[in-house]
């Protein structure tokens, strides 16, 4: 990531924390629990940069052997308002996830913030995301 | 402070791009320049703001659609039955889960930006979500509704009444709705765009139905200049919610790899 693109990152952050991009939501975002967060850490298996939706699919050790999630994140054009480039994780990345999870169980969710190899923390641009309700991480 | 400063930016950008499309002869010169990008302006989520209900630029929120007694009693039924299934976490499938586009007037809330071009004879709106296209021709008739094929977009016609630009659009299909409601092939969509700043763009919709509506149901949607912003391509490429029974069920965490269904 060159500084540039860093700086476009805390730019539109800041925009983000002021209120100045409008978000809207293309969807209902009911399937995701909005009471409690997961977080997760695992090695990508793919990031899949896609409309309406971009996906990252991670797989997390655990001691069963691993678990696959699959994580929705917000669409690539918001992503890309907010700095995001497609090459900005990548198969194989070790990368920590703060997840909204499915409702119904299964292994995915709704990617909340993601940490990535060099440590800086994004965020998609989740529609209304302090509507969820954030749980501390276990240490 | 930054209020004064967008402003000053935007009127100095209003008044550059006021002179080049003059001078392409574009369009006559009374008449706005409302080229160029544009983001939805006020009425996001959460209650209004006193600062929002004191801003003239925002428009009042919609009302309720004056649907016919039957028609109200169905959209109500189906408003109900998203509310209970988002409640389960299984939201109700949408044209979204299908990748199909909003439509008309869906598409005029702006979810992503939209692009107004002016040229000779037509008006073009682009959105960026879904690359919805609808072409507004200027000073032409319109056609009688049973001529229209019914479409997502319809056919619209306009013509300049002063500074506003005022559209007349028929012959959007059935299967696309507004705000959930039903709506039949008499359906006539009239807008009537207008600056109320030098950046700040209102559009007055006005639906009438002869068929589902009591009255006339007007909805005024604002838009902001983003004088440096180029609509990004948007192809709905791979959703991974699908529509199951009319449920919207989620394939995400089977690990299957793909997700398709």
């Amino acid at each position: 990531m060159t500084r540039g693109q860093r700086l476009t990152i805390g730019c539109v952050a800041s925009l983000l924390m002021a209120g100045a991009i409008p978000v809207r939501a293309h969807h209902s975002f009911a399937m995701f629990d909005h009471t409690r967060t997961i977080t997760v850490k695992g090695e990508v298996t793919k990031f899949q940069w896609t409309n309406p939706h971009a996906l990252l699919e991670l797989d997390v050790p655990g001691p069963a052997g691993n678990k696959h999630y699959t994580l929705e994140l917000t669409s690539i054009n918001m992503m890309q308002r907010l700095g995001w480039r497609s090459d900005y994780i990548k198969a194989g990345d070790k990368v920590k996830a703060v997840i909204a999870p499915l409702v119904n169980g299964e292994a995915g969710g709704l990617l909340l913030e993601i940490t990535l190899p060099d440590g800086r923390k994004l965020e998609p641009g989740v529609p209304a995301a302090g509507t969820f309700k954030r749980t501390p991480e276990a240490e | 402070m930054r209020v004064v400063l967008s402003l000053s930016l935007a009127a100095g950008c209003f008044a550059a791009v006021q002179l080049v499309a003059s001078a392409q002869g574009v369009r006559p010169a009374a008449v706005p320049d409302i080229t160029g990008s544009w983001e939805r302006y006020g009425g996001f989520f959460g209650a209004p703001t006193e600062a929002r209900r004191n801003d003239p630029t925002i428009p009042p929120r919609p009302p309720q659609p004056p649907l016919k007694p039957e028609y109200l009693k169905e959209w109500q039924a189906r408003v109900q039955a998203a509310r209970e299934a988002d409640a389960k976490g299984t939201p109700l499938a949408t044209n979204y889960t299908n990748c199909l586009p909003d439509g008309m007037p869906t598409m005029m809330g702006a979810m992503f930006p939209l692009e107004i071009l002016q040229s000779r004879g037509q008006i073009t709106i682009i959105e960026e979500a879904f690359t919805q296209v609808r072409r507004i021709l200027l000073d032409q008739p319109q056609k009688r509704i049973d001529d229209v094929e019914p479409g997502f977009y319809g056919r619209s016609v306009g013509r300049w009444d002063g500074d506003a630009l005022v559209v007349d659009t028929i012959g959007v299909k059935e299967s696309v709705r507004f705000q959930n409601t039903s709506h039949s092939r008499e359906m006539r969509i009239a807008e009537r765009m207008h600056l109320v700043a030098p950046d700040i763009l209102w559009n007055e919709i006005t639906i009438t139905d002869p068929v589902t509506l009591e009255k006339p149901w007007t909805v005024v949607y604002a838009y902001r200049r983003m004088p440096n912003y180029t609509l990004l391509e948007y192809v709905c490429e791979d959703n991974r919610e699908f529509a199951d029974q009319g449920f919207q069920k989620s394939t995400l965490g089977t690990g299957s790899g793909t997700g398709k269904k």
